[in-house]
């Protein structure tokens, strides 16, 4: 037996494939001066070592550490997490490329002695019972990626201590992940005791079993289908959107 | 001690058919699993709030196994087999699981006296060998974890399974690194060595309460590869690196047969054709009756040589056809009397390939996992067989041989971005050693260094 699959199958992938590769789009992208061009290229191909020289070379030649960070690795990195959001590079490569860029940070902050303010601190957690933390590692990185300061609670984390870290960090959005039905229970124990404390921060929620009908049931929940919807959401509370308008953006279905 | 498969159960990879398993197993109330017939098994989860006790866990599970049964006898099914993958809960606590377990078994034999009806129950107790930042292989939750066994199979589960965790510290790290070799080091020798500890002691728990040790799956290495990802237009991971994360599984859920079990293989291992081709055993697999749980790439094709019919996983709530385990049971059902009537009829291998032609050019991994080539990768697998470096890394050739050749034929097409993945997956394996003493000493050496949650001492005994 045999078969003709086009006519049972698209690969829809393949239609829509971009006609330069990921490397041509990228290079039209990077800045043509330096050192911002050498320490974007080194990102997008996840080159710690390249990244770490490139800095070394611009700092012995003047730059200020902290300035570095904010106009070259940023601006650096952006191109990768563009490219990601056009479909055009893979998770894995803004993985290594982050993996990079935060290398770079941590090279120019201790250069400096100082760090520069983040764009807002964002609390992650894996719920309570559960320990798959691929997911929230995603978010962290992807999160760290954009700008954000991530105090990561880890992984099967008791109620408790994620209200007492968001009452330390004092963050700008909490999120949970869950892979069983039964662990994100934790998030609606969270939305209340949060709200018994007076604290109304966007709760970002996601992973395996996680809902949007499920995350919609409490007040603070806004749902995150994808990973890449974190950074999104963190932006659009710096750009002012408030719970309402963040459920209208981000609950699709 | 386990007893390494060197050997094809199967002589042919056109020999294999949905129902029938060269070595069938048995429960304890009529149902015989690959015994010349396909049987569905549901499987379901508790809502959110059930967890909050132990009274309200069971009679969750009270109500939705009396649903199963009741819409199994309205509509006229022969047989049924229940999964209760445990949530934590229920494996932390050792008593719960065995009491949940006690009570669906009680409903079970009720329904099997009154109405004659065939029933298994499966019981997966959660592998919950961690603490708060570190796997935890080995101590105080693997004993935990054999008393959540103990109460199982003492409740009247009859087939025991798992989800083995071992390696994931890497695989978490390695996959979204596109690192091949530690793809390699993670499932196939990492959870290899995990598997023959866990199953070993499965395998004597089975044995004492008189119960059958079924098998365990990748899930959470090869399914979280192919979750990641996604389909056609995600760009979280390349398929053709996802399908190596599952012909490494084949590898891996080997060795709980090579440890004693006896199948049916777990729902969730996409793995499990390649392992019903070396062992012989029967396998459950889920597909397009499982899109109550997640989206694939390959609903059809999965069907090619079950021997029990999974839903994956739904949680218990209302539907419009019924409560939704009423609802998936009936659909499993319906799927089972179709390929049952193909058996019956003398059309199976016509069906089998229908289903498996349906899907088998969607992706490369549908490619793979099509029978005739997951029986490839099987016979690279048993090659090499009392090697899990080796053999491992054989699966992973194979897979990439049976995708380059792919293009000859011209009905898979693959994305620049799945060929690009593919080749540098091929330069990275090729780089290997064939040592696989040196293999496993750099591996050790390098996710030491890269990945501070690999404890291998205290998880592997290194």
């Amino acid at each position: 037996m045999d078969i003709d699959p086009t006519k049972i199958l698209v690969r829809y992938n393949v239609q829509k494939e971009k006609a330069q590769s990921p490397e041509q789009m990228a290079t039209e992208m990077f800045p043509k001066t330096e050192p911002a061009r050498s320490v974007a290229k080194a990102i997008f191909e996840g080159e710690e070592d390249d990244v770490i020289e490139a800095l070394e070379k611009a700092i012995e030649k003047g730059a200020s550490p902290i300035a570095l960070i904010d106009d070259v690795l940023m601006p650096g990195m952006k191109i990768v997490t563009d490219l990601y959001d056009q479909g055009v590079i893979f998770l894995p490569n803004v993985m290594m490329a982050a993996d990079a860029m935060l290398e770079g940070i941590e090279y120019c902050k201790e250069t400096a002695g100082s760090s520069p303010k983040p764009k807002g601190t964002v609390v992650c957690h894996v719920a309570e019972g559960d320990v798959h933390d691929i997911g929230k590692t995603i978010v962290a990185a992807l999160l760290r990626a954009a700008g954000f300061a991530v105090v990561d609670l880890g992984r099967d984390v008791p109620v408790d201590e994620v209200i007492a870290a968001v009452k330390k960090e004092s963050p700008m959005m909490l999120t949970g992940t869950a892979l069983m039905t039964t662990t994100m229970y934790a998030f609606k124990e969270i939305n209340d005791r949060l709200l018994e404390a007076g604290i109304k921060i966007p709760f970002q929620c996601g992973g395996g079993a996680v809902n949007q009908d499920f995350v919609a049931s409490y007040q603070l929940g806004i749902y995150g289908e994808e990973a890449a919807d974190a950074p999104k959401m963190a932006n659009a509370i710096l750009a002012g959107k408030g719970l309402a308008q963040l459920k209208d953006q981000f609950h699709k279905h | 001690m386990v007893k390494r498969y060197t050997s094809m159960a199967y002589k042919n990879a056109d020999d294999m058919i949905f129902g029938t398993a060269v070595h069938p197993v048995k429960a304890e109330l009529g149902l015989e699993v690959g015994a010349g017939y396909v049987t569905a098994e549901v499987n379901y989860a508790p809502r959110p709030e059930a967890g909050v006790s132990k009274e309200k866990l069971v009679s969750e599970y009270r109500k939705l196994t009396t649903d199963i049964l009741a819409r199994a006898v309205q509509i006229g099914f022969p047989a049924v087999s229940l999964e209760t993958e445990h949530v934590e809960q229920m494996t932390n606590n050792p008593t719960w699981g065995g009491e949940i377990a006690h009570v669906q078994k009680t409903i079970l034999e009720e329904y099997h006296e009154e109405y004659g009806i065939k029933c298994g129950l499966r019981h997966t107790p959660g592998d919950i060998r961690e603490d708060r930042d570190l796997l935890a292989l080995i101590g105080g939750k693997y004993d935990k974890l054999m008393e959540s066994f103990e109460a199982v199979a003492d409740g009247g589960a009859d087939f025991l399974s798992i989800e083995t965790m071992g390696g994931k510290e890497i695989l978490d790290y390695s996959i979204l690194r596109n690192d091949v070799p530690g793809m390699i080091y993670a499932i196939g020798c990492l959870g290899g060595i995990d598997m023959g500890m866990i199953w070993t002691d499965i395998k004597k728990i089975a044995d004492k309460k008189g119960r059958i040790a079924a098998g365990d799956t990748d899930c959470a290495q090869a399914n979280t590869a192919m979750f990641i990802a996604g389909g056609l237009l995600d760009k979280n991971l390349a398929h053709t690196l996802a399908i190596l994360a599952r012909v490494l599984a084949g590898s891996r859920t080997l060795v709980g047969y090579e440890a004693g079990a006896q199948g049916p293989g777990k729902d969730c291992g996409y793995e499990n054709t390649i392992i019903k081709s070396i062992t012989g055993c029967p396998i459950a697999q889920e597909g397009k009756s499982a899109t109550c749980a997640h989206a694939d790439v390959m609903g059809n094709l999965t069907m090619q040589v079950c021997d029990l019919w999974s839903n994956e996983s739904v949680e218990y709530h209302g539907e419009f056809g019924g409560t939704s385990v009423q609802c998936w049971s009936q659909t499993l059902n319906m799927d089972a009397a179709l390929m049952n009537t193909a058996i019956q009829t003398g059309n199976a291998k016509v069906l089998r390939d229908m289903m498996c032609l349906s899907d088998k050019y969607r992706d490369p991994q549908g490619y793979v996992l099509a029978y005739d080539n997951a029986f490839k990768v099987g016979q690279a697998i048993v090659k090499d067989g009392n090697d899990l470096y080796l053999r491992s890394k054989n699966a992973v050739v194979e897979a990439i041989k049976i995708l380059e050749a792919s293009k000859k034929e011209g009905k898979l097409v693959m994305s620049r971005f799945e060929q690009n993945a593919l080749a540098d997956a091929k330069a990275s394996v090729e780089a290997l050693t064939n040592e696989s003493d040196s293999f496993m000493s750099d591996s050790l050496a390098k996710y030491k260094a890269e990945e501070p949650r690999f404890r291998p001492e205290a998880n592997y005994k290194f």
